[in-house]
């Protein structure tokens, strides 16, 4: 990999609203990047509510977590948990039974400078909200993707997260539009990406489509990026693609375009 | 689908994607200008004072925001007393 050899870039993933996806496009596009070869790890910075181990499907690895290290009680090494699937991804656990005003800004952006000459990337599952928990997770964000749903209330906390981001010198803040229903869009029973870029004024670094495989992977704590057949994976892999620096165009997800893709896929396989 | 047709027919111009964009042109002004209400009262008194202060003012004087994507505009419409 050509930043190998440079310290990492922290990504911070964060929507305001809750329920949008942001720990599920923590843990796809994380583990699309580990399986690229990049050295990634991934933060759960939502601590009392943690979500990322059991996403990822690593809750039973878990021995110490983002506060023990904080506190003195193990090192940083000891508490990474190491992925199942992929050597080069890592995820640093959120403590369960304490409270995001438990750690400090300050603490984040030592901890961030600790992991930067290790990773290439290292992602920060930001908690819903705009409070302490909020500011801890964009304290050491060299950027951040902004995760929503084409709907109202969505896309309101996200219009206010992105102020507050701006507030606080973000220039690189990028869009994922998470849970697009093509058919609802063309009916006019849904907002567009185009509609929620023209409220927003942010640039697009993604579209996932409405997918009952992310569901599936959730329930068997795997993420979807490993399902070739996913919509949603095709989504996410192209994130990890473009946050890497590639050049990749946007899809329609498209019904039609899809079928044709799929049953294409079909019978070139046999 | 059927709900499309009965838009089409009941001559409901607007669908609920319409709605959607309009309802959040309205509220993310609101919300990027902090308490907008009271601060467009604040904004409507005091401009209407200065300008009551040269010229004489009658009808119903406007001061509003007009928005389009990421820029604003405050719309004064001020009627002014002819002759």
């Amino acid at each position: 990999m050509e930043n190998k050899n440079k310290d990492g870039q922290v990504i911070v993933v964060t929507s305001g609203k809750g329920g949008v996806g942001k720990t599920t496009t923590v843990a796809n596009v994380a583990s699309a990047l580990a399986k690229m070869g990049h050295r990634v790890v991934v933060i759960d910075l939502d601590i009392g509510l943690k979500k990322l181990d059991l996403i990822l499907g690593l809750e039973n690895r878990v021995i110490y977590d983002i506060i023990q290290v904080i506190e003195g009680e193990c090192t940083l090494k000891q508490a990474l948990v190491k992925d199942k699937r992929f050597p080069e991804l890592y995820m640093l656990p959120a403590a369960q039974t304490r409270n995001k005003e438990d750690i400090t800004p300050e603490q984040v952006v030592a901890l961030c400078a600790q992991l930067r000459p290790d990773f290439d990337y290292i992602f920060i599952d930001c908690p819903a909200g705009i409070e302490q928990g909020f500011r801890n997770a964009i304290a050491a964000a060299d950027q951040a993707l902004v995760v929503t749903n084409p709907e109202v209330s969505a896309v309101r906390d996200a219009d206010r997260i992105i102020g507050m981001l701006e507030s606080a010198a973000f220039t690189d803040i990028k869009l994922v539009v998470n849970r697009l229903r093509n058919e609802m869009v063309r009916q006019g029973d849904m907002l567009s990406v185009d509609d929620l870029l023209e409220h927003l004024c942010i640039d697009l670094v993604g579209i996932v489509p409405e997918d009952k495989g992310i569901l599936v992977s959730t329930n068997k704590g795997e993420p979807v990026v490993l399902n070739e057949r996913s919509q949603a994976a095709i989504a996410f892999n192209n994130i990890a693609r473009r946050l890497s620096g590639e050049d990749i165009e946007f899809l329609s997800f498209d019904d039609e375009s899809f079928w044709r893709r799929l049953t294409r896929g079909l019978f070139s396989s046999r | 689908m059927l709900d499309l047709i009965k838009r089409i027919f009941s001559g409901e111009s607007s669908s609920p994607r319409d709605q959607a964009n309009s309802r959040l042109r309205l509220v993310l002004t609101h919300d990027r200008l902090g308490s907008s209400a009271q601060l467009m009262e604040t904004l409507k008194e005091e401009i209407l004072e200065v300008i009551a202060r040269h010229v004489d003012i009658e009808g119903n004087p406007e001061v509003r925001l007009i928005t389009e994507g990421k820029h604003a505009a405050l719309d004064i419409n001020i009627p002014i007393k002819g002759r």
